[in-house]
């Protein structure tokens, strides 16, 4: 049994204006990630896994989990072709982008970097001098917005205020 | 996705009108305000004068040889809660029920009386007995009727940690404090590294508003959407859990998980911890951990030394959702405190404990399953749900509310909508991938001595995504992989926790002839039809 559609239709809509169109979210453990203007042909995605824990579920002390960071990238350019880079590097930000922690460099193909636990994050790649920059310089290349990003706020939502409008 | 809404059902009738708890800052929807759930409230004693039923003792620690009998009575008690009296249940006058400990490989009887009033059983929670004693009204047993009584054999292969506890209207029944712990001791005297001490924590949660319990539904459970879960944790049955060692003491916890709902986050303050053993076994390594995470139903064996004199909290921190503002937010429980004396503990266990042991002997076990850790999935099920009937407010906010699921739900953010969801309107469902078939339709059968891949997937995009700890009876199964990546440290289970879009491929060991349940141990869910049997064919 299907879902009326106009109930449908709301959430799709706001997925599609966030993700991008032709994008969609599949589960809580993926990141889509969107080009920047600088590699428009280049594409990727991001899968959080588990991190090893004895309990399977792997979560820090105060319960945020902890999971891998798994990148696969396609269409990137060489790094030099941007100017005087030689890595691609990923990072994963907090969502006020006041806090950069690098994940470790990826390239064209599948790559295991390092582990997050924030709650939401934003995950960025930027070109970068080297593959082990203390912080980042480079353009942004591409990035993504952790799954838990898409968390709903219902703050203004008249269905709590029993508001028609 | 199911959802027909042509059959709502609601009943404003109900004297079910007990205001619900609500998170801080968390409003009840308009369009919820004032509907009851479709069911009549039920708590135990039927409005009995509580003066007249006896009070609940502390659970006793009761040793038990090999053909030993011991008569167990679940039946009514008082307990006080936070000052208040609420009639419940419990074994032997005991909550927890008394704690059974006995040498690996014994084999008890046990003359169970229900002297409640709900039919009722004994499950004994993870130990691979005789399928006539497993205690599932329907498969291997009727119902206990209230005033009559059933005779268990038990034998105990595996050393560990285990606990018994109804398989009837477990919502009710075990909430309400009919649960304890089965100790096996292994005839190795260093089966675990050494410790001062050892404690069996059984941690549930009652959920009370004012100074009265909520309601359970007596046609069918009630809070069926995620499960009950209470607002005051308790361990072994009280609110504020104490214990007193002394400098460096080493303590072996055997941790049990009992709640209907609720998967805690455990630790104590900062002091250090490492994982022994799980359900069936040992680990193949133990492990360092800052915290444990504990699903309902599953055991872990920890240890802990308490190397500073002070007050040391028994903490559950996890992340709460705010749904209201779509944020995190920290949510911390204290469940009791360890009070730790200047004196010195004695012996000194402080190296042994700093060291990590390798069990060879299970891994050695373990190897002997490693040809078919590859093998591809004998059997696949897909946990998702159906509804019918909710209420309009709650379908349409479950209806945009889908961008994102968090992988493990660790507190109720919306207990209203959950408690308005009953199982007249909510199957969660086990669905096999290959027939199509769902919950109890399904009938596996496979050979005694096989060992059986099966491969569960938590669909993200259900009405409503959620964890489910799935538990299979009699036998002993290895989680070999979560999500494509292997398990690097292996234990054997008997219950499992599967996050929201996880995949997991689990062995396991059918080694235990009979016909044997395999269901998602969150209560609700299970009184929801979330259940299957697996013949296990001699």
């Amino acid at each position: 049994m299907q879902r009326p559609r106009h109930l449908v239709l709301a959430p799709c809509l706001l997925v599609t204006l966030l993700v991008g169109a032709g994008t969609a979210v599949s589960g809580p453990f993926d990141i889509p990630l969107l080009p920047g203007p600088k590699v428009p042909t280049a594409e990727g995605e991001a899968r959080l896994l588990f991190a090893s824990s004895p309990f399977g579920v792997a979560v820090t002390v105060d319960g945020r989990h902890r999971y891998d960071i798994r990148i696969a990238l396609s269409g990137l350019p060489d790094p030099t072709s941007l100017g005087a880079y030689h890595a691609y590097v990923a990072w994963e930000v907090s969502t006020d982008l006041a806090d950069w922690h690098r994940l470790g460099a990826v390239q064209n193909g599948t790559t295991t970097v390092g582990q997050t636990s924030r709650n939401k994050f934003l995950l960025v790649i930027t070109a970068e001098p080297d593959s082990m920059p203390s912080d980042h310089s480079g353009p942004t290349v591409m990035h993504g917005t952790s799954p838990s990003g898409w968390l709903q706020t219902f703050m203004t939502h008249p269905m709590f205020r029993g508001i028609s409008q | 996705m199911q959802h027909d809404m042509s059959d709502m059902v609601m009943d404003s009738d109900s004297t079910m009108s007990m205001p619900i708890p609500m998170p801080p800052g968390m409003v009840m929807l308009p369009g919820l305000v004032g509907l009851l759930p479709p069911v009549a409230p039920f708590l135990p004693g039927g409005g009995v004068d509580p003066t007249t039923v006896p009070l609940a003792v502390p659970s006793r620690i009761t040793p038990l040889a090999d053909g030993d009998t011991l008569d167990l009575t679940a039946g009514l008690l008082r307990r006080v809660i936070r000052g208040n009296s609420f009639v419940m249940y419990g074994f032997n006058g005991q909550v927890p029920g008394p704690l059974i400990r006995v040498p690996q490989n014994a084999t008890i009887t046990v003359r169970f009386h229900n002297r409640i009033d709900l039919p009722s059983t004994v499950h004994w929670h993870g130990v691979r007995l005789d399928n006539g004693s497993d205690g599932v009204p329907g498969v291997t047993q009727d119902p206990v009727e209230p005033g009559d009584s059933f005779t268990y054999t038990v034998h105990f292969p595996d050393a560990g940690i285990y606990w018994y506890h109804p398989h009837v209207r477990e919502d009710i029944e075990q909430a309400m404090g009919l649960y304890g712990n089965m100790l096996v001791d292994s005839p190795d005297p260093a089966y675990y590294s050494p410790a001062n001490s050892e404690q069996a924590l059984m941690l549930s949660d009652l959920l009370i508003h004012a100074d009265t319990l909520i309601p359970f539904g007596l046609e069918s459970p009630d809070f069926v959407l995620m499960g009950r879960v209470g607002n005051v944790p308790l361990v072994n049955g009280e609110p504020g859990y104490e214990l007193h060692v002394t400098r460096g003491e080493v303590v072996r916890f055997h941790l049990t998980n009992v709640a209907s709902s609720r998967t805690w986050n455990l630790s104590f303050g900062d002091a250090p911890m490492k994982v022994l053993a799980s359900d069936v076994s040992r680990f193949e390594r133990e492990a360092r951990v800052a915290s444990v995470v504990l699903a309902p139903a599953e055991r872990y064996v920890i240890e802990t030394r308490f190397d500073r004199p002070g007050r040391v909290p028994l903490l559950n921190r996890v992340q709460a959702i705010d749904h209201y503002m779509g944020e995190f937010v920290a949510h911390v429980d204290t469940l009791g405190w360890v009070t730790v004396d200047s004196a010195a503990a004695a012996p000194d266990y402080a190296a042994a404990f700093d060291s990590l042991r390798v069990n060879g002997t299970v891994s050695a076990d373990i190897e002997r399953f490693r040809p078919w850790f590859d093998k591809a999935p004998d059997k696949r099920i897909t946990l998702t749900v159906a509804t019918t009937a909710l209420p309009l407010a709650t379908v349409q906010f479950m209806s945009i509310d889908t961008a994102y699921f968090h992988p493990v739900e660790w507190v109720d953010g919306m207990p209203e909508m959950n408690w308005l969801s009953t199982g007249k309107q909510v199957r969660w469902i086990l669905r096999d991938d290959d027939s199509g078939l769902e919950n109890e339709a399904i009938d596996w059968h496979v050979k005694h001595g096989s060992v059986v891949k099966l491969r569960i997937f938590n669909d993200p995009k259900s009405f409503h995504p959620m964890q489910h700890p799935i538990h299979l009876h009699g036998q002993r199964m290895l989680v070999v992989s979560r999500d494509g990546v292997a398990t690097a440290n292996l234990v054997w289970k008997d219950t499992v926790l599967i996050p929201v879009g996880s995949t997991v491929d689990l062995l396991i060991d059918a080694s235990n002839v009979g016909a044997w349940m395999l269901h998602c141990h969150i209560a609700e869910h299970l009184g929801a039809g979330m259940m299957l049997t697996m013949h296990v064919d001699g």
